[in-house]
C-alpha cells in the first residue's frame, strides 16, 4: 500500500515527467559482457565494411601506441561512429584484448573467441584483419586466459576510452547506452560537446534520453561566457531538478565574479533542487525503512513461531539462519564446480588421525540454468534448517518445555557448537555467494532508486507472512498448532499428539529462519558468526510486536526498520540512530509491557 | 548427623583458608621452581576467576533467588570496571606514548586538556565511589521503569539485553571520550602501587578474595533473613506475594540494585588485574557466560555460582591452550549436557548421584540418607518458572 | 564431606597447566591469534601461515645459534576475540611456556591489551596487520603497514588519476578514525577543499576538526542510507570512496554499492581492510576495478613470490592439522608480513647468537636486518617498523589484484599526525 501511495505522491508533483526506468550498473554491465562476447564473433565476421581496414589499423595503433598519440587517435576514432570501435575499446578496458607476440617479433592485438574447448582454450581473432590466428602450418592457434598478456590500460586511459565510446554510443540503438553516454558527456564540462548533444536532441525519440540531453546541455552551458546563456541554462537545470549540478550552482551563486542576475537565478535553482533532494530522501528513506523492516521481519518470523508461540528462547536461531545461508553457498557450488570439505580432528585412533571428508561433484551449469540456482536454494534452505530444527527439538528442546529460561542456556550451547562446526566445515572465513543477475541492479523512479534485491525482499516478506498466516489459520495443522500452543495439556487431553505438533512447529519455525538465511546471503556476508548479528534484533522485534502475535511482529519489524532509517537520515550517524531506537524500545515496553499486540489470557502463573 | 548447611560452611571455610592464605603464601614465600611454588600467573588468573565468582553470585541473587534472568549484569560489571579504569588512566600520568598529562587516546583525538567529567577521577576514593554509584543509579533508573510496569520473565531478559546492547554501542563510540573500541589499557599504578609488581597483583588478589567472602556473607545473611523468604516467594509465584500485600516491585528493585553494585565492584577489581577494559565486556554473551557459570555450578545456592565460575573458566583457560580449535565445542556441549542432565549443577551432583545409587540399591534403602538428600533438595529449589 | 569432592575436582582442573619437558634443541615460539569468535574470520589464516613458516624453517634445519641448531616448537593459543583473554594468554605464553618470541594479534585492541604484558615480562611480539600508528613499544616489532605505507600512497594515486572528491567511510574504532583524520589533513594539504571531503566532520568546542568521515558500528549490515548519500555525493563526477570498514561489514557494503549501480568507473572505492583473503567472500565479479593498497599482492610475479606460493600450496595440500582448511585458500599481505616476521626474527637470532630478547632486539634495531620476502625486500628499521614496497592494485573478477602502481621501499613512519599538523599550520 505504502509504495502505491508513494508513487501517487510522486505523480502529483509539479514538473511531472513520465517515469523512466534506467537499468544501469550491473544488469547493464552484464548485458555489455554478453554484448562483448557477441562482438568477438562480430569482429571475425564483420570485415567487409568499406572503412574497416583503416579503422582496424587505427585501433591496433591505439592499443599498441604510447599515451600522447592515443588521445588523438581516440578522438579520430570517436568520429567514425563504427560499432566495431566501440566493441573493441570496451573489450580493451575489460582486459579482454591480448597481445600475441608473433614470430616476427612484433606484438599483435587479439581477442579470444568466446567458445572454449575442453581445456579452457579458445581461438584468437586478430584485430588487424579479423582472421583467426594460425601457426606456420596453417593450424588455428588456441590460448587459455593466462597464456597471453592482456593489453594494459590505466584509469586515465580508460576514462579517455570511455569518452570515445560514449560519443560513439550517442548513436547506439540501445536507449540505456545512449542515456549513460549523454550523462557522461554532460558531466565532462567540455563545451565542445554542446553541438554534438544538440544535434542528437533533434533526432532523439526517447523522452528519458531527451531529458538527459537537456540536462547535459544545460550543465555544459553553465560554463559559457555569456551570462544570458548561463541564466537560461540555470533555469533549465532548476526545472530538471538536476542533483548532479547542485554543487556547481552553489559555487556559481557564491562566486563574487558572477553577474547579479545570474546569482539570483542560481539561488532559485539551488532552492528548487534542494527541495527536490529533500523529497527524494524522504521517499528513499521510507523505501529503505520498509526494506530494512522486511529483512527484520524475515529474520524474526521464525523466532515469532519458536519463541512467540512455543515459548522456547532459541539462542541458536541465528545459527538456523546461518544454515540457510550456507545452504545457498553449497547449492551455488553444486551448480558450479562442486563442493568438498575435510575435517581433521586432533585425535588419533590406532595410529590414524580421525576425521572425515566429503566431496560432491558439481553440475558445471552455465547461463540461465546457473542463474536459477537461487530458486532451488529457497526450498532447500527451508528443508535444511527445518531438519536441523527437528533434530534440535528432539535432542534438546523437548526436555525443556517446562523450563523456558533454561532453554536459553542449552540453545546457547548449541549455538556455540554450531558456530565452531561451521568453522570446521566451511572455514573461519566468510564464503562467497554470488547473487543471480536478476537480483542485481536497480531501477530509478524520479531519482529515488529501488534495488531489485530490496524489492525482492519486500515481496519475499509478504509471501512468507502470507504463507505462515495461511498455514496457521487455514490448515488442520495450524489448528493443532494453535491449540497446543494455547494449552498444551488440554490439547493433549483432547487427543492431539502434542509431541508431534511441537516437533513440526519447531521445525517450521527453524525452516523460516533458514529461508531468511537464504535471503541474507544475497545482501550480506555468509560466515560462521552470521547469525549473531541478527539475534538481538530478532528478539527485539518479536518482543515489541507482542510475544505470540504474528501480526504484531509484522508491525514492529516495519516500525523498527523505518524508525532506524529515519533516525539515520536525521542524525547522519548509524550508531546514534541505533542507540536511540534501542532506548525507544525500552521506553515503549514500559508503556506497553506486553508489546504491540499483547495476548490477553486469564491464566496467571 | 550434621545439618546439611554445615557442609557448605565447612567447604567455604576450607576454600577461604586455601584462597586467602595458602595460595598467596605459596606465591610469596616459596622460591620459583620449587614444587610448592604458585606462580604469579596463577595468582593473577585466580584473581580473575574470583571476580567472575563475585559476578556469578550477583547473577544468582537475581536469577536463582528472585527469578529475574538479567542479561545486563555484564553492563554493570563493565561500568564498575570503566570507573576504575578512568582512575587508572589518570594514574599513568605522563608515562604514556605522548608523554602528556592526559590519557593517550585523548591526545589522539585532539584534546589538549582534560574534559571536565574526567577531572575528579584522579581520586581513588571518587573512582571507587563511582564504581558503586554509577551501576546503582543505572540499575535504579532501569529497574524502576521495568518493575513499575511489571515487566517480567522473558520480557525482562530481552529488555536487559537491549539495555546492554545500547550501552555497548554507546561505549564503542570514540566521541564518548571513553577510549572507544580500544578502551583503557597500559595501566601503571593503583593507589601508589606499581601494578606491574607481583606484590601489587597479590594484594589485588587478596582484595578479590575478601570481596568475594564479604559478598558471600552478605548474600547468605540476606537470603536467610525474612527478606530472602520474600525473594524466593517472588520467584516461585509473584502474584501470590503481590496479593498478600507485598510491594514486590520494591523488593525486586532492591535486589536488582544490590546485584548491580556487587557486579560493579567486581568489575572495579577485575580491571586492574586483567589490565584492559573495553566495550566488548558489555556484549550480551558475557552476561550469558555468567549465567552459564551459575547454571553449571548450581542455581539457588551461594557456593554453586562461585564453583561454576571457577570450573568453567578453568576449563576455558586450559582448553584454549590445549585444543584451540575445538574448545568451543566442548564448552557448548557442556552447557547442553549440564542443562539437560544436571539441572542442579555441580552442587546438586552428589544428591543426583545419591539418588541414582539408591535406585540401583533399592532393597537396602538407608532411611537417614533419603531424609538427608530430601533436605538438600528442599534447600536447592529447582522448580523455577 | 565427600559430597563436595566432585566440586573440588572441577576447581583444581584448572591448576594442572601443561608443562612439557623440552628436548635439548627446540625453541618454543608463541602463536597468539583468535581462532574462535568474531575475529577468527581473519586471524585463522595467520595461524596457518605461521605453522607453515615454522615447518619450512624446521625442514631447512632449524635456527642456528652458535654451533647448535634449534627446531621451532609452536605453542598455539586461542585468544577467542576476547581481549582480557588475550592478555591472559600472553602472560601464559611468557610466564608459563617461556616462549622466545610471539607472533600474533590482529586488532589494535588486542595489541593494546597484550602490550603491557610484553613490556612487563620483556617479551617479543611481531605484529603483522596494517594499523593506525601512533605507537612504539620496545617489545613490539611492527611488520605491519603504517598509514604512510597504505593510506597516503593510495590517495596519491587517486589524486594523480584526477579525483577531486573523497568520501570517507569506516567502522567506528581507532584505526579508521585515525587514518581518516590523517587523510583529511593530507587532502587539505593537497588542495582538496573541505566541501569535497564527504562523510561529515565533527569539531570540538574550539572548532577544531577532531574526526572526519562517516562511521558505522562493528558488524553493521545496513548500508542503504549511506550508499544513497554516496550516490548523491558522486553525482557531480570525479569522486571516490576511501573505505576503512572492517571485516564482515564490507560484504553488505559492496553488495549495496553494486545494487545501487555505483561502478568503479564512476566512483572507485579504495579499501584498506580488503585483501585477497577477504575478497574470497566478496562479490568480486561485480567489483572489477575497485582499488586496494597493500605491501603484497598474490599476483606479484617475482621469483620469490612464485616459489613461496608453490611451497605454501604444497604444504596446505599435505596438512592434517585440525582447523586448517584446504579449499579455496588465498595469500594476502597480513599473512606474508607474518611470514616475513618469522624470518626477520630468525635472522636476528642467528646474528645475535642467542634467543635472549635484549640481544635479538639489538640485532633487529640495527636497521640492517632485511629479508627478500614474497612481497619484495623488507627491512626492519630502528624504530621497529619496516621498510617495504607498496603496491596499488585493481580488483579483478577472480578476486586477485592487478598491480597498477608500485612505490619502492617506503619507509614506515608510525607518527604522522604531528607532522601533518605542522605542515598545515605553516600553510
Amino acid at each position: 500500500m505504502l509504495i502505491v501511495s508513494c508513487l501517487t505522491c510522486l505523480g502529483a508533483e509539479p514538473g511531472l515527467r513520465p517515469f523512466y526506468n534506467r537499468m544501469k550498473s550491473l544488469r547493464k554491465y552484464l548485458a555489455i559482457l554478453t554484448w562483448c562476447a557477441a562482438a568477438g564473433l562480430a569482429l571475425a565476421a564483420d570485415s567487409g565494411g568499406p572503412d574497416s581496414p583503416a579503422i582496424r589499423k587505427e585501433l591496433v595503433q591505439v592499443i599498441l601506441g604510447i599515451d600522447g598519440d592515443r588521445q588523438t587517435l581516440l578522438n579520430d576514432l570517436s568520429e567514425t561512429g563504427s560499432k566495431l570501435v566501440g566493441d573493441t575499446l570496451l573489450a580493451w578496458t575489460r582486459g579482454s584484448i591480448y597481445l600475441y607476440p608473433s614470430p616476427d617479433g612484433t606484438k599483435q592485438p587479439v581477442l579470444l573467441e568466446d567458445a572454449q574447448d575442453a581445456t579452457g582454450k579458445a581461438r584468437a581473432i586478430r584485430l588487424s584483419d579479423g582472421e583467426f590466428l594460425k601457426d606456420a602450418a596453417g593450424k588455428e592457434l588456441r590460448f587459455g586466459d593466462n597464456d597471453l598478456i592482456a593489453a594494459d590500460t590505466d584509469m586515465r586511459l580508460r576514462s579517455a576510452i570511455r569518452q570515445t565510446v560514449d560519443t560513439l554510443a550517442l548513436a547506439s540503438p540501445d536507449k540505456d547506452a545512449r542515456f549513460s553516454a549523454v550523462t557522461k558527456l554532460g558531466n565532462s564540462q567540455k563545451s565542445m560537446y554542446v553541438p554534438i548533444l544538440q544535434a542528437r536532441l533533434t533526432k532523439e525519440t526517447d523522452s528519458t534520453v531527451k531529458r538527459a540531453i537537456l540536462e547535459g546541455i544545460a550543465s555544459l552551458q553553465i560554463g559559457d561566457r555569456d551570462p544570458q546563456v548561463q541564466i537560461a541554462a540555470v533555469g533549465h537545470l532548476a526545472a530538471l531538478h538536476s542533483i548532479g549540478n547542485l554543487e556547481t550552482l552553489q559555487k556559481l551563486a557564491a562566486s563574487p565574479k558572477t553577474d547579479p542576475q545570474l546569482i539570483k537565478a542560481a539561488n532559485a535553482a539551488v532552492g528548487s533542487i534542494q527541495s527536490h533532494i529533500w523529497w527524494v530522501n524522504f521517499f528513499g528513506t521510507i523505501f529503505r525503512g520498509i526494506s530494512l523492516g522486511s529483512i527484520l521481519l524475515v529474520v524474526a518470523l521464525g523466532l515469532a513461531i519458536t519463541f512467540g508461540l512455543m515459548g522456547v528462547i532459541n539462542m541458536a536461531h541465528g545459527e538456523m539462519i546461518a544454515i540457510g545461508a550456507y545452504t545457498s553457498y553449497v547449492v551455488q557450488n553444486l551448480f558450479g564446480t562442486g563442493f568438498a570439505f575435510a575435517i581433521n580432528l586432533p585425535f588419533s585412533f590406532m595410529g590414524k588421525q580421525l576425521g572425515f571428508s566429503l566431496s560432491l561433484p558439481g553440475l558445471n551449469a552455465t547461463g540461465w540454468f546457473y542463474q536459477s540456482y537461487f530458486l532451488f536454494v529457497l526450498p532447500l534452505s527451508f528443508l535444511a534448517a527445518a531438519l536441523a530444527g527437528l533434530v534440535l527439538e528432539r535432542a534438546v528442546i523437548q526436555f525443556l518445555y517446562r523450563r523456558p529460561l533454561e532453554s536459553l542456556l542449552a540453545t546457547w550451547g548449541v549455538s556455540l557448537v554450531m558456530q565452531q562446526l561451521f568453522r570446521m566445515v566451511f572455514g573461519a572465513n566468510n564464503v562467497q555467494v554470488n547473487s543471480p543477475t536478476w537480483l542485481l541492479g536497480h531501477c530509478t523512479l524520479n531519482d529515488v532508486s529501488f534495488g531489485y534485491n530490496r524489492l525482492f525482499v519486500i515481496g519475499f516478506a509478504i509471501m512468507i507472512v502470507l504463507g505462515t498466516w495461511l498455514l496457521l489459520a487455514k490448515t488442520p495443522l495450524g489448528l493443532l498448532i494453535r491449540a497446543v500452543m494455547q494449552n498444551r495439556s488440554m490439547a493433549s487431553c483432547m487427543g492431539v499428539r502434542t509431541t508431534r505438533v511441537n516437533m513440526l512447529t519447531f521445525a517450521f519455525g527453524s525452516g523460516l529462519a533458514g529461508l531468511a538465511g537464504a535471503f541474507l546471503s544475497q545482501i550480506g556476508n555468509v560466515g560462521p558468526s552470521l547469525g549473531q548479528s541478527y539475534i538481538v534484533d530478532s528478539f527485539m522485534t518479536v518482543v515489541v510486536g507482542g510475544v505470540g502475535s504474528i501480526i504484531g511482529t509484522v508491525y514492529s519489524a516495519l516500525g523498527i526498520g523505518t524508525a532506524d532509517q529515519v533516525l539515520q537520515q536525521l542524525l547522519g550517524s548509524p550508531v546514534l540512530g541505533k542507540i536511540i531506537v534501542l532506548t525507544c524500545i525500552i521506553l515503549f515496553l514500559q508503556w506497553k509491557p506486553g508489546g504491540l499486540f499483547a495476548i490477553r489470557g486469564r491464566s496467571l502463573d | 548427623m550434621h545439618k546439611p548447611t554445615n557442609y557448605e560452611l565447612w567447604f567455604v571455610a576450607v576454600a577461604a583458608l586455601f584462597l586467602l592464605f595458602i595460595l598467596p603464601g605459596l606465591n610469596a614465600f616459596t622460591a620459583p621452581g620449587s614444587v610448592l611454588h604458585v606462580s604469579d600467573f596463577t595468582i593473577n588468573l585466580y584473581g580473575k576467576y574470583l571476580c567472575y565468582g563475585i559476578v556469578a553470585i550477583s547473577v544468582d541473587l537475581l536469577w536463582g533467588y528472585t527469578g529475574l534472568l538479567s542479561l545486563g549484569q555484564c553492563l554493570f560489571f563493565a561500568l564498575g570496571g570503566y570507573m576504575m579504569g578512568m582512575y587508572l588512566m589518570r594514574m599513568i600520568g605522563d608515562l604514556g606514548q605522548y608523554h602528556q598529562p592526559i590519557p593517550d587516546f585523548l591526545v589522539f583525538l585532539g584534546w589538549s586538556k582534560l574534559p571536565a567529567f574526567w577531572q575528579p577521577f584522579s581520586s581513588f576514593k571518587f573512582a571507587t565511589m563511582m564504581a558503586i554509584l554509577l551501576p546503582a543509579v543505572v540499575a535504579l533508573g532501569f529497574g524502576f521503569l521495568a518493575f513499575r510496569s511489571r515487566i517480567k520473565g522473558v520480557y525482562f531478559s530481552i529488555l536487559t539485553q537491549a539495555l546492554t546492547y545500547a550501552g555497548c554501542l554507546l561505549f564503542f563510540r570514540n566521541d564518548m571520550l571513553m577510549g572507544g573500541n580500544n578502551g583503557f589499557t597500559d595501566f601503571k599504578f593503583i593507589a601508589g602501587h606499581d601494578l606491574r609488581l607481583p606484590a601489587t597483583q597479590r594484594e589485588l588478589y587478596i582484595c578479590s578474595v575478601l570481596l568475594l567472602l564479604a559478598t558471600y556473607g552478605l548474600c547468605k545473611w540476606l537470603t536467610n533473613s525474612k527478606f530472602g523468604k520474600v525473594q524466593c516467594a517472588i520467584r516461585d509465584s509473584e502474584n501470590r506475594v503481590l496479593f498478600s500485600g507485598y510491594a514486590t516491585a520494591h523488593f525486586k528493585l532492591f535486589v536488582f540494585v544490590l546485584a548491580a553494585i556487587i557486579a560493579g565492584l567486581a568489575g572495579a577489581l577485575y580491571v586492574p588485574q586483567v589490565g584492559i577494559i573495553n566495550p566488548s565486556e558489555m556484549a550480551t554473551d558475557k552476561s550469558l557466560e555468567a549465567i552459564v557459570w551459575v547454571s553449571v555450578g548450581g542455581r539457588g545456592t551461594l557456593i554453586g555460582p562461585v564453583i561454576g565460575a571457577f570450573a568453567v573458566n578453568a576449563m576455558k583457560s586450559w582448553a584454549t591452550r590445549a585444543y584451540p580449535d575445538l574448545w568451543l565445542m566442548f564448552l557448548g556441549l557442556t552447557f547442553i549436557l549440564v542443562t539437560l542432565f544436571m539441572p542442579k549443577g555441580i552442587v546438586g551432583l552428589p544428591a543426583q548421584i545419591g539418588a541414582l545409587r539408591r535406585r540401583f540399591q533399592q532393597p537396602k534403602t538407608d532411611a537417614s540418607e533419603v531424609a538427608n538428600s530430601k533436605r538438600v533438595e528442599e534447600q536447592i529449589k529447582p522448580n523455577l518458572k | 564431606m565427600n559430597k563436595y569432592l566432585h566440586s573440588l575436582m572441577g576447581l583444581t582442573a584448572g591448576l594442572s597447566l601443561t608443562s612439557s619437558v623440552l628436548a635439548d634443541d627446540t625453541v618454543k615460539v608463541g602463536v597468539l591469534h583468535s581462532l574462535s569468535g568474531t575475529m577468527a574470520i581473519s586471524e585463522t589464516s595467520l595461524r596457518d601461515v605461521l605453522l607453515y613458516a615454522f615447518d619450512e624453517i624446521n625442514t631447512a634445519g632449524g635456527i642456528k645459534v652458535g654451533d647448535k641448531s634449534y627446531k621451532i616448537e609452536p605453542v598455539v593459543v586461542d585468544g577467542a576475540s576476547n581481549w582480557p583473554l588475550f592478555a591472559e594468554k600472553a602472560k601464559q605464553l611468557l610466564e608459563e611456556d617461556k616462549v622466545a618470541v610471539t607472533f600474533g594479534c590482529w586488532t589494535s585492541v588486542s595489541r593494546k591489551s597484550v602490550l603491557p604484558v610484553y613490556e612487563k615480562d620483556n617479551g617479543l611480539l611481531f605484529y603483522p596487520v596494517q594499523y593506525e600508528g601512533e605507537e612504539l613499544s620496545k617489545n613490539i616489532f611492527y611488520t605491519a603497514e603504517a598509514v604512510n605505507q597504505q593510506a597516503t600512497p593510495a590517495v596519491d594515486y587517486l589524486l594523480a588519476q584526477g579525483k577531486k572528491k573523497f568520501y570517507l567511510i569506516g567502522t567506528d574504532y581507532v584505526y579508521p578514525q585515525t587514518t581518516d583524520l590523517i587523510l583529511y589533513k593530507y587532502l587539505l594539504l593537497h588542495g582538496i577543499t573541505i566541501e569535497n571531503i564527504g562523510g561529515g566532520l565533527r569539531k570540538d568546542a574550539d572548532g577544531k576538526v577532531i574526526s572526519a568521515g562517516k562511521y558505522v558500528p562493528f558488524g553493521h549490515t545496513d548500508f542503504q542510507q549511506i550508499v544513497a548519500e554516496i550516490k548523491q555525493f558522486a553525482a557531480s563526477g570525479d569522486a571516490c570512496v576511501i573505505n576503512t570498514i572492517n571485516g564482515d561489514s564490507n560484504v553488505p557494503f559492496f553488495k549495496e554499492i553494486v545494487a545501487a549501480g555505483l561502478t568503479p568507473s564512476d566512483c572507485p572505492v579504495v579499501s584498506f581492510s580488503l585483501a585477497e583473503d577477504e575478497l574470497r567472500s566478496m562479490p568480486t565479479k561485480d567489483m572489477v576495478g575497485e582499488l586496494g593498497c597493500w605491501t603484497y599482492f598474490m599476483s606479484l610475479t617475482t621469483p620469490e613470490n612464485t616459489a613461496f606460493m608453490k611451497s605454501w600450496f604444497d604444504w596446505l595440500g599435505t596438512q592434517t592439522h585440525p582447523g586448517v582448511i584446504k579449499e579455496k585458500r588465498a595469500v594476502d599481505s597480513p599473512m606474508v608480513l607474518s611470514y616475513d616476521g618469522v624470518y626477520l626474527w630468525k635472522q636476528a637470532v642467528e646474528k645475535a647468537g642467542s634467543f635472549d630478547v635484549d640481544k635479538v632486539r639489538a640485532a633487529l634495531e640495527t636497521g640492517t636486518d632485511s629479508f627478500a620476502g614474497p612481497g619484495g625486500k623488507i627491512t626492519m628499521q630502528a624504530n621497529h617498523h619496516a621498510t617495504k614496497n607498496v603496491y596499488i592494485g585493481e580488483t579483478k573478477a577472480n578476486g586477485q589484484f592487478k598491480i597498477v602502481q608500485t612505490f619502492d621501499q617506503v619507509y614506515g613512519e608510525p607518527f604522522m599526525l604531528k607532522g601533518l599538523d605542522a605542515k598545515l599550520g605553516a600553510k
